[in-house]
């Protein structure tokens, strides 16, 4: 339905999407995870039509829409990283506003207004100021006002940044609704690896720019089928450990979290006795060990070497 | 374009810092200047009362007589000779000056006294006068010369005053400017005419003809000169409005349903036109209501205001089209930041919105005219002090020459169908 081939912005001397390819089937739920500054935003900018790329082609349903981008912005909507919304005015208010501009009116923009405000759960609070909600409340408004004109493809850039947990798992049961419920295709940015797998059909990881793996979840996840996860939790942060841990033969990638390590191992490789002996060398408290399946942040760290909250 | 305009113009209505700038602001500057100021544009002229000394150093006989000696060489024929000594003898430089000193249109405002000049020195020095006026050597004789044989540079006038920058001695100087002004200029008029001399009389109705208008009061001064200069911060609030929008990725939002991106940009003109509109209406009502700014109650009068309000906005809705584009196209709040933290109290102070532009260089004048502002107000003034619809057609054709200048930049600069930035 929707396919970039070889999609690349440049901004003088960086590059900050390099030759990205990645389709959208109907129906189906993407997830383009990434740390900050990947060139996610960019990426989706372009495929909205905001951005024009330096090279590359943006297609909805074979034909590329560079030059005439009206069929792809009647079909798509963007829930951008910011509250684009007013904030002086009520949440009905901005909903009206943008259902006016889509060309809404009468009894069908109120229907829509109404309805829109009952997916995102804020009915009751419709009349109050933008600026008066809490972040969660303004985050669901801003997918309310994407949602006013009933688009076919729904690109959300990091939508719960910043949000409570309830606002969050709200935020997300609605587009999880709004994909297998009414068949809504969606492409996810995060860099919340457990919103992506939540909601995701498929993954493209992006780092630097590039696609650097892609694939279903269970696919990319078997990018570390010859590994396993280990996660030490300690009484508290040991920096000369951590560093010596990570330097034990047969561990292949070690990241630090303030009182725990996460290890990957390969699959058999007989590392926790060395590893037991080290932290008592140091006089180091192990509270919990954990042998995990992988996730794909255990994907990301494999592929970059770095966490994807760096 | 209903929907932007209906937001743009909720908008402002609940941004109170804006509407204190918009409302609040301006009738504060009107009733501070007016009422601080009154003396100077009401013709309650007791403000400008000021002593001054008047000190002659030149022998007026004797340049007559010079000059009568100077004719009688001349070998012209006797009559023609006789004429112009007669003339010399009449014109009198010195009793026309005292005459417009102590002329009833001044009101006795200006009292004389007779002094020598070490006198007047001391006197200036000790403030038990304001001024001293000096007739210098010769200045019958260059005066004569120049009326009778169109020779020498004309006349000259010495003025010393305790404060020259007070306003008393500012109309005092413009009056003896005036003078020498019309006194050189009527002996040029004269000599043009065919050497027909200048009268005490004509001169004095020179003078009387810019004091015969209906005065300006200081409160009408400052309503016109502050609303014209607040209706431009309505431009850079919408300006600013703009920047938000795109900030906010609100503009993103708004270019993604696909609507002509004109329409936006007309959304933008349009409610600041309104805007303007609305607040003039409000400026000139409350300003008529509290201090009784404009007492002329006829229909005719504020279809005449109304016309020129009408105009005004329109120009400002342009200006508020032309700083959204360049904002949009630039990317950033400078535009509307640097045009209110500043060219806005430029084209105030050059469109005469704190003070009358008269005493300035001509081309400070001109450009100040050739603002919307200063267009404006020509044109208000004119209304208010005669109003014939053949007084506007100058400052109108400004106003709408600038809009039409700002409306096509901004179209130019503004992004468009399609285009993304």
């Amino acid at each position: 339905m929707l396919d970039t081939d070889k999609l690349t912005k440049k901004f003088k001397d960086t590059v900050a999407v390099d030759n990205v390819t990645i389709s959208l089937r109907q129906g189906e739920s993407v997830g383009l995870l990434g740390p900050n500054g990947a060139g996610k935003s960019t990426a989706i900018a372009m495929i909205s039509t905001l951005m024009k790329p330096t090279s590359g082609d943006v297609r909805l349903h074979g034909k590329s829409v560079l030059k005439n981008n009206g069929a792809m912005r009647a079909i798509l909507v963007v829930v951008p990283q910011k509250i684009a919304l007013y904030e002086e005015l009520s949440a009905y208010e901005n909903l009206k506003f943008f259902g006016r501009i889509y060309g809404l009116t009468g009894k069908k923009l109120e229907g829509q207004i109404q309805y829109v405000l009952e997916l995102v759960g804020l009915s009751d609070r419709q009349k109050e100021l933008v600026k008066n909600y809490s972040g969660g409340m303004q985050r669901r408004v801003n997918l309310a006002a994407a949602m006013m004109h009933e688009p076919e493809v729904l690109i959300m850039d990091e939508p719960t940044v910043g949000i409570d947990p309830q606002s969050r798992n709200h935020l997300l049961e609605t587009i999880r609704k709004l994909n297998r419920e009414q068949g809504m295709t969606v492409l996810y940015t995060s860099h919340y690896m457990e919103e992506v797998e939540k909601l995701c059909d498929r993954v493209y990881i992006m780092d630097h720019g590039k696609v650097i793996a892609s694939g279903t979840k269970e696919e990319l996840k078997g990018i570390l089928s010859e590994e396993e996860t280990v996660w030490i939790e300690f009484d508290k942060s040991y920096p000369k450990l951590f560093e010596k841990l990570g330097q034990i033969e047969g561990i292949q990638h070690a990241v630090t979290d303030e009182h725990s390590l996460k290890l990957i191992i390969p699959k058999g490789a007989r590392v926790l006795g060395t590893l037991f002996h080290e932290a008592e060398r140091y006089g180091a408290q192990i509270i919990n060990v954990n042998v995990q399946t992988p996730t794909l942040e255990d994907v990301f760290l494999r592929l970059t070497g770095r966490k994807l909250r760096d | 374009m209903g929907a932007f305009l209906v937001k743009d113009i909720m908008l402002l209505l609940r941004d109170r810092s804006e509407l204190l700038v918009l409302l609040a602001m301006p009738f504060l500057l009107i009733a501070i200047l007016g009422f601080s100021l009154r003396g100077i544009f009401s013709g309650d002229l007791e403000a400008l009362e000021m002593d001054v000394a008047f000190v002659t150093l030149d022998d007026e006989a004797q340049a007559v007589e010079a000059i009568q000696n100077e004719i009688d060489a001349m070998g012209i024929p006797q009559a023609d000779a006789e004429a112009l000594k007669q003339a010399a003898a009449a014109i009198s430089p010195q009793t026309m000056l005292v005459s417009l000193l102590e002329s009833e249109n001044l009101d006795g405002l200006i009292p004389l006294q007779n002094m020598e000049q070490a006198q007047a020195a001391e006197g200036l020095e000790e403030e038990t006068v304001d001024a001293v006026i000096t007739i210098p050597d010769g200045f019958t004789e260059a005066a004569l010369r120049n009326m009778l044989f169109g020779s020498g540079d004309g006349t000259e006038l010495q003025m010393l005053a305790a404060d020259l920058t007070s306003p008393q001695a500012e109309v005092l100087n413009s009056i003896l400017e005036e003078f020498v002004g019309t006194v050189n200029f009527e002996a040029a008029i004269s000599r043009l005419a065919g050497g027909e001399t200048v009268t005490g009389a004509e001169v004095a109705g020179g003078v009387e003809t810019i004091t015969a208008r209906p005065p300006i009061s200081s409160f009408q001064y400052y309503t016109i000169g502050m609303a014209v200069m607040f209706v431009l911060f309505v431009g850079s609030t919408i300006a600013s409005q703009a920047n938000l929008e795109q900030k906010q990725m609100v503009f993103d939002r708004i270019l993604l349903s696909d609507r002509p991106p004109l329409l936006y940009l007309g959304s933008k003109a349009l409610a600041a036109s309104l805007i303007v509109l609305v607040q003039l209406i409000l400026l000139f009502d409350l300003s008529s209501l509290i201090f009784r700014t404009f007492s002329a109650d006829s229909w005719s009068f504020w279809f005449g205001v109304a016309i020129i309000s009408v105009v005004l906005a329109a120009a400002v809705g342009c200006l508020a089209a032309l700083m959204t584009s360049l904002t949009l196209r630039l990317q950033s709040d400078a535009v509307p930041s640097i045009f209110s933290g500043g060219v806005i109290a430029l084209m105030a102070f050059l469109g005469g919105s704190f003070m009358p532009m008269g005493g300035t260089p001509e081309i400070l004048q001109t450009i100040g005219n050739w603002t919307p502002n200063g267009a404006a107000m020509s044109a208000y003034f004119s209304w208010l002090l005669e109003p014939e619809a053949g007084n506007l057609a100058g400052p109108l054709t400004r106003i709408g020459i600038t809009a039409l200048l700002f409306l096509l930049v901004a179209l130019a600069v503004f992004p468009k169908k399609g285009e993304v930035l």
